[in-house]
């Protein structure tokens, strides 16, 4: 799909709650057709947002845009959205209460029988169509939660810590179908807190910290913003190198080799001569990018 | 409009599946019928006749005393008792006390050997109790009943009220007071109550109109006990299972709230009819056996307006106090806490329903129209006072508009404090922090 049309687009965008300010001053681009990564630490201001763009509650002052249009209720059917606080009616049966999920959003007639098929033959859950929904597991019930927020076909879905709960197996499947629906051209908005997920799955992001934007863009963009100042070192010895601040500015150790951001002004060049002029054995020397994690937590923990 | 339908629907159709619903339909009228029917069986056991002696010292009284006790047991059959051989009568209906009398002369010896032969005939178990009339007895009226069982006020009270009305016709005979206009003395008067300006067919008519609001108020007390508490759950539904979140990126909360509102309330309109109906199929096998056996039951002559009122105010009523359940559900996040925040609607209702006595006494003054203006009394006052002395159009449509009106601003205050609320991840709101969320939401 087109890729420079905009799907959601917010300017200037605060909200606040008594004296706590949820966002402040928040403008965005959500392009169409692509996985746009909200991301945050807890309490950045990702759920008042995400809240904010499907109209559960209007901000203080900005503008909400959504396919060029200010938002209503009749736009609120055109998306799809999964929160992080979720659950299902305890005695309502599956495919009931996915029929009651799709009506709300005013999808009628036969298409609704078919879809609720596909996506519980999708889900690998089609046997379960007929169980009360308190009879699953909390795996399985976290899957139908997420049909609930797809069986519309929308074409703006929102998925705040949609794997939060599912094993490995289930968390590529349902990666694999959020990959699916962006190739189908829908928009996807992904608000997570796990670096890994969101770095495998999202073009773009947006970086939320204590209700303000730290940086928005693609994830190539700003991984080679912060070009490769990153080291993977095995060595045995060199700890005296390694800890001196003018040349690493932070060093994380792993099992058996260390990640090393180096500091500003320092290259790769001199870190490995001084290492090897400290007499390290070196098994291991390779610059590499730095892990969205990385950037993450370099920027959250930057003084403001 | 369709979404409200879909929650409407949703709510409805779960809850009339629910095996809850059916056992409860089927059960509540079993153990009202239970409760009708125990205390009945329960009286209905046969006591064998209490057995009294008369020992009347006036020398007139005792056929008169026979008499009334024979009134009292209707045709209780009492032929046999001077012989002394007590035998079973024909149940009595209405008295609890069942007698057989016998007479012992008081003429053939002297009064303590009497008493000392009756003490033994008691001690033997052949006689219950005695009765001595002195000579005096009708100008003093002061009796002796020796008995058994002093506890039993039952019979105490039935054979004092016996020989009372046994004096009073002895002592009208004594003054010459001939048979017939005795009769005519206590011939019982009829007071009809007819309203002004009514022609003669509306006689009696705000009586049968008071038993029915009566009953219409007490199946309105009756349906919010029971499902106030449901409305109560069905709201509190979304937080507990955490589907409100994802239902607000679809309908709004008023229309969510409204639509499971009308959902509850449709589940027990259908619960109230289908009672309603199996309550009139039996009334009317009861009037048919009534009627075999000729005895005529008329239906109450009420206007048709006036079931159209019963009908309006019925649901006013059910629909003021439910909205308010629902209002305690936007505010608190489980059902026990509800069940306590609930209290007080409660005392509301019951002191709502008490104005039906001041109200029916006075119908017009300024305070029975000001509370049947008020919605929380307005259901039943109106009523009354319709039923008594019908107000104007305007003020009935007025009490109605206000009402009807109260019922959407209370809900659309509970859907703002519930949305702050679910936005607040589930806290529990205070009044100060619920007034304050209706005016930020």
């Amino acid at each position: 799909m087109a890729t420079n049309e905009t799907t959601v687009k917010l300017d200037g965008v605060s909200k606040s709650f008594g004296e706590f300010t949820a966002v402040s001053e928040l403008s965005l681009d959500v392009r169409a057709g692509r996985v746009f990564g909200l991301l945050g630490p807890n309490g950045a201001g990702k759920t008042t947002t995400i809240r904010m763009i499907v109209n559960i509650t209007a901000p203080d002052s900005g503008a909400i845009l959504l396919f060029g249009r200010h938002i209503d209720s009749s736009l609120q059917d055109r998306i799809g959205y999964l929160p992080e606080e979720r659950g299902l009616y305890k005695k309502m049966r599956v495919a009931d209460q996915l029929r009651f999920f799709a009506e709300i959003k005013n999808m009628r007639g036969k298409q609704v029988e078919s879809k609720i098929d596909e996506w519980l033959a999708r889900v690998k859950l089609p046997e379960w169509k007929n169980k009360r929904s308190m009879e699953l597991s909390k795996g399985m019930q976290q899957k139908i939660q997420f049909i609930t927020a797809v069986i519309h076909d929308p074409d703006l879905l929102i998925l705040d810590e949609p794997f939060s709960g599912l094993d490995p197996v289930n968390v590529e499947l349902m990666k694999e179908i959020v990959l699916d629906l962006k190739r189908a051209g829908k928009t996807i908005i992904f608000s997570t807190h796990q670096m890994e997920v969101a770095e495998k799955i999202c073009d773009d992001i947006c970086l939320l910290n204590r209700s303000r934007k730290v940086f928005e863009g693609s994830l190539r963009e700003i991984k080679s913003s912060f070009g490769r100042n990153s080291v993977a070192v095995r060595c045995e010895g060199g700890n005296g190198v390694l800890d001196d601040p003018t040349l690493v500015s932070k060093l994380v150790r792993h099992a058996d080799e260390a990640q090393v951001l180096l500091a500003a002004g320092a290259d790769a060049q001199t870190l490995l001569k001084r290492l090897i002029d400290s007499g390290a054995a070196i098994g291991k020397f390779e610059m590499v990018e730095p892990s969205l994690n990385d950037i993450f937590i370099t920027k959250v923990t930057e003084p403001a | 409009m369709k979404k409200f339908l879909t929650v409407v629907k949703r709510e409805y159709i779960q809850r009339v599946r629910a095996k809850m619903f059916i056992v409860s339909t089927i059960l509540l009228p079993v153990v009202m019928s239970l409760f009708l029917l125990v205390p009945a069986i329960i009286l209905s056991i046969e006591t064998p006749p209490m057995r009294v002696a008369v020992v009347d010292q006036s020398g007139r009284m005792y056929s008169q005393i026979r008499q009334a006790l024979s009134n009292d047991q209707q045709e209780t059959a009492a032929q046999d008792v001077n012989s002394g051989a007590p035998r079973t009568t024909t149940t009595p209906r209405r008295s609890f006390a069942r007698f057989n009398v016998e007479e012992v002369s008081a003429t053939d010896q002297p009064l303590d050997q009497i008493r000392a032969n009756l003490d033994q005939r008691m001690r033997a178990r052949e006689l219950d109790g005695y009765v001595i009339l002195p000579p005096d007895f009708l100008s003093e009226g002061k009796a002796e009943f020796v008995n058994r069982n002093p506890g039993d006020v039952f019979s105490l009270q039935a054979l004092q009220s016996a020989i009372n009305r046994a004096a009073r016709e002895q002592r009208l005979i004594d003054a010459k007071v001939d048979t017939k206009t005795r009769q005519e003395l206590f011939k019982p008067i009829e007071l009809q109550s007819v309203k002004t300006g009514g022609a003669g067919s509306q006689q009696a008519n705000s009586n049968a109109g008071f038993a029915v609001v009566f009953g219409v108020g007490f199946v309105m007390y009756l349906a919010i006990l029971m499902y106030g508490q449901i409305v109560l759950g069905a709201i509190i539904e979304e937080k507990e299972t955490r589907i409100a979140e994802i239902l607000f990126s679809s309908v709004k909360p008023f229309t969510l709230m409204m639509g499971k509102l009308v959902g509850v309330s449709l589940l027990a309109l259908t619960q109230l009819a289908i009672w309603g109906t199996a309550f009139g199929l039996f009334a009317l096998y009861g009037v048919g056996l009534l009627a075999s056996e000729g005895v005529r039951a008329s239906i109450p002559n009420i206007p048709f307006l006036h079931f159209i009122y019963f009908g309006l105010f019925f649901l006013l009523g059910y629909f003021i106090y439910a909205t308010i359940y629902a209002l305690v559900g936007s505010m608190v996040t489980t059902a026990q806490e509800g069940g306590q925040l609930a209290m007080p609607i409660i005392l509301i209702l019951v002191v709502s329903f008490y104005l039906f006595w001041p109200v029916s006494r006075s119908p017009d003054s300024p305070f029975s129209f000001w509370v049947s203006m008020i919605p929380f009394s307005a259901p039943v006052a109106m009523l009354v006072r319709i039923v008594t002395q019908t107000p104007p159009f305007w003020q009935i449509a007025l009490s109605l508009l206000i009402g009807f009106s109260t019922v959407f601003v209370i809900m659309w205050v509970a859907s703002r404090i519930y949305r702050v609320g679910m936005l607040m991840y589930g806290k529990r709101a205070s009044i100060p922090e619920a007034i304050r969320w209706v005016r930020q939401a």
